[in-house]
């Protein structure tokens, strides 16, 4: 079976790094949200950020993505953070306690 | 839906099909006027037990399938098994359920997440095994009716 069911839009501004993100953030495309986001979270010098406005659902297999993009963002010394979550999507940030971590006032 | 009426969907073990579980529990959850709130989490709830599945329950070069069991209970309250058949399963699966509270940036892992979740969106989680494994999930629609 073949599904878009995520998308992705990355915006260059001066020094920051926008990725926007649509659809589902699942196990049947975690590995194409690896491959987008590898080669970005390389770049200490500029800041990144996730815009999730779009994103429509996500679970523990999206969760730890952006937990391995805010390990290798900090080893880098490099800014990092989430933009827009959806309320559904926000709950389970909370509830998993990965919110602190994805603060974009820091990136 | 009746009360004790039960819908039986069987997947194969692979990622791209949990889709299809989590669009069949919508089709129910709905019917069942299940909040959209309470239909999310269910919806996230039902995926992680696929998920574990899917990742864990059968040799990759020979999948298995997955059975999902939606039951409604009375009538207010679903039942979801999600079995596999798959032998190694009680070594190879996530039993630790966790969370990232209070932990550092250096601490923080994924492992446990997706049983940590089942237990915080439902209200019983159940795990079985035998042959192969089962994952009872139940959730009970919060009083809202309206006359």
């Amino acid at each position: 079976m073949h599904t878009d069911k995520l998308s992705f839009h990355t915006e260059n501004l001066d020094g920051l790094t926008v990725v926007h993100i649509a659809g589902e953030l699942d196990l049947e495309v975690a590995s194409q949200m690896r491959s987008v986001m590898e080669p970005l979270m390389e770049l200490p010098d500029r800041r990144l950020i996730l815009n999730l406005r779009e994103l429509k659902y996500i679970d523990s297999t999206g969760i730890g993505i952006l937990i391995s993009i805010v390990k290798a963002r900090h080893a880098r010394n490099a800014p990092f953070g989430v933009e827009d979550v959806p309320p559904t999507i926000q709950k389970l940030f909370d509830m998993t306690g990965i919110t602190p971590f994805l603060d974009a006032s820091n990136a | 839906m009746k009360n004790d009426a039960n819908v039986t969907l069987s997947v194969p073990a692979k990622a791209e099909y949990v889709d299809i579980v989590r669009l069949t529990l919508y089709g129910i959850a709905a019917r069942m006027k299940f909040s959209f709130e309470e239909i999310e989490d269910m919806k996230v709830a039902v995926s992680e037990a696929c998920n574990n599945a899917v990742l864990h329950a059968y040799d990759q070069s020979e999948p298995g399938h997955v059975e999902v069991v939606f039951t409604v209970i009375g009538d207010d309250a679903l039942q979801i098994s999600v079995s596999d058949s798959g032998v190694s399963f009680e070594q190879a699966t996530d039993r630790t359920s966790s969370n990232l509270h209070g932990k550092s940036i250096e601490e923080i892992q994924s492992g446990g997440l997706g049983l940590y979740l089942m237990q915080a969106l439902m209200d019983q989680v159940e795990i079985r095994s035998n042959q192969g494994t089962s994952v009872i999930l139940t959730k009970r629609r919060m009083a809202q009716e309206t006359v």
